[in-house]
């Protein structure tokens, strides 16, 4: 048996756990029966409670604070937020309206749902980033003949955003897709798309550099050589937040 | 993992002065924003703890995340006359860096990484530097370390090893090369000098 001196002693190396292994098991029992030593080791822990703000600071890496958040409350979030079911509800409804449209035509139908089945993974994938989304933006077009969709999945957390397209045909040639940021300071160029047949377009973005408020987004067929900051072809949707 | 001064390119961190009002009652009403606030702020420290134990970046990480998790979830057991939110957090973080440490049973790399940024031994203490004034804690970073600076050499080398490092009594009288009973009294004599001049710091985490 241990004489209690031993752990009046040892308050000190409790506290900075500098004891041994079978020590701290040993310490861990006695004050789990000594009120004594259990308010003098919390009255040292308090004490010594800032010591540990003696090592230099070490900065976070980018991301840090969003998959610490993810990690913290994602779980809850993802049986919660309306977002997923909604978002992924509203695609199946806009493919299955895509299929109607194209019913009696077998071959399109089977290509719909291939479609169907790769936006709903496409979603399910930008989705499990975008957790924070706040907002879902959606609208329908149409370009030579084909109806097509954009939905935009805004995150106000990180300022990214999830982009969608669903049944864009392949740019012809010498022009190109072209997704723009509507500004308060005018457009903004986003990325190129390029549309692959039978597969959903879907990028994620950030938004553009500079002050200037985002206020919404377009997409656009341009000449394949325009890379201006200026839309020179012909608009297919706009979306505003 | 080196300490205030000692590396010439100190990370950038975000400059914010003063923490929010009621931040604890803000976790206590499940205020996602206010958890990020409190990652913003305290992840630095955090990092700093559990990375100069376990000499790894991934696995210091690992913890911090746990910390806040627990912090998320326990947030109501922080008892601020016990020293307030950010002393409980360091102390989580870095006992349960130390029992990560342990587990893994790899005391002999953290000594030989520690040793590789020279951590051990008697160095001296940089002082700090005056562009960091706006890091969330820095002051009190300032008080530690000009606490630490004043212990006497040997004292101090004990205190980084325990403290800093996670390293037990046998392990420090190992790496020092000085009796088990040499180690306990100067850490019970380092202890009893940081006392007084850690008590009465505020915590700047509310």
């Amino acid at each position: 048996m241990t004489s209690h001196d031993w752990f009046i002693e040892h308050r000190a190396a409790w506290v900075a756990r500098a004891l041994d292994a079978e020590e701290e098991g040993s310490y861990r029992d006695h004050l789990a029966r000594c009120a004594e030593c259990r308010d003098a080791v919390a009255e040292l822990e308090r004490d010594l409670g800032w010591l540990s703000m003696g090592v230099e600071p070490v900065a976070p890496r980018p991301g840090f604070r969003r998959e610490a958040l993810d990690r913290v409350v994602g779980a809850r979030r993802r049986r919660h937020d309306w977002i997923l079911p909604a978002a992924l509800a509203a695609s199946l409804l806009i493919s299955l309206s895509l299929n109607w449209r194209q019913r009696g035509r077998i071959a399109a139908l089977d290509a719909g749902n291939a479609a169907t089945g790769t936006s709903v993974a496409a979603l399910r994938d930008t989705l499990s980033v975008e957790r924070d989304a706040a907002q879902v933006l959606h609208a329908d077009f149409a370009t030579s003949g084909v109806p097509c969709s954009i939905t935009i999945i805004a995150d106000d957390h990180t300022h990214r955003w999830s982009v969608v397209v669903h049944g864009l045909p392949p740019a012809r040639p010498g022009e190109k897709y072209q997704f723009w940021f509507i500004t308060d300071d005018g457009m903004r160029r986003g990325v190129t798309i390029d549309a692959v047949p039978g597969r959903v377009a879907s990028f994620l973005t950030g938004m553009p550099p500079g002050n200037a408020r985002v206020m919404g987004a377009a997409l656009s067929v341009e000449p394949a050589e325009n890379q201006g900051s200026e839309m020179k072809g012909s608009a297919l949707a706009k979306i505003m937040m | 993992m080196a300490f205030a001064g000692d590396s010439p390119a100190r990370p950038k961190l975000a400059a914010v002065n003063a923490a929010p009002a009621g931040l604890r009652e803000r976790l206590l009403a499940r205020d996602e924003t206010a958890l990020a606030e409190l990652i913003d702020m305290t992840s630095p420290w955090l990092l700093g703890v559990t990375e100069s134990i376990l000499h790894d970046r991934s696995e210091a990480e690992e913890v911090v995340f746990d910390v806040f998790d627990i912090a998320w979830q326990k947030i109501g057991t922080v008892e601020p006359e016990r020293g307030g939110l950010m002393p409980w957090l360091l102390r989580v973080a870095r006992n349960r860096a130390i029992d990560r440490l342990r587990r893994r049973n790899r005391r002999l790399r953290t000594i030989d990484g520690a040793r590789a940024v020279g951590v051990l031994g008697d160095e001296v203490v940089a002082p700090v530097e005056l562009n960091e004034a706006g890091t969330p804690g820095w002051h009190v970073h300032t008080q530690v370390h000009a606490a630490l600076v004043a212990l006497p050499d040997e004292q101090r080398a004990a205190v980084r090893l325990a403290y800093f490092h996670g390293l037990t009594h046998s392990e420090i009288a190992s790496e020092l090369s000085i009796p088990m009973g040499t180690v306990k009294t100067r850490l019970r004599l380092a202890f009893d000098r940081l006392r007084p001049a850690l008590a009465s710091l505020k915590d700047w985490v509310q």
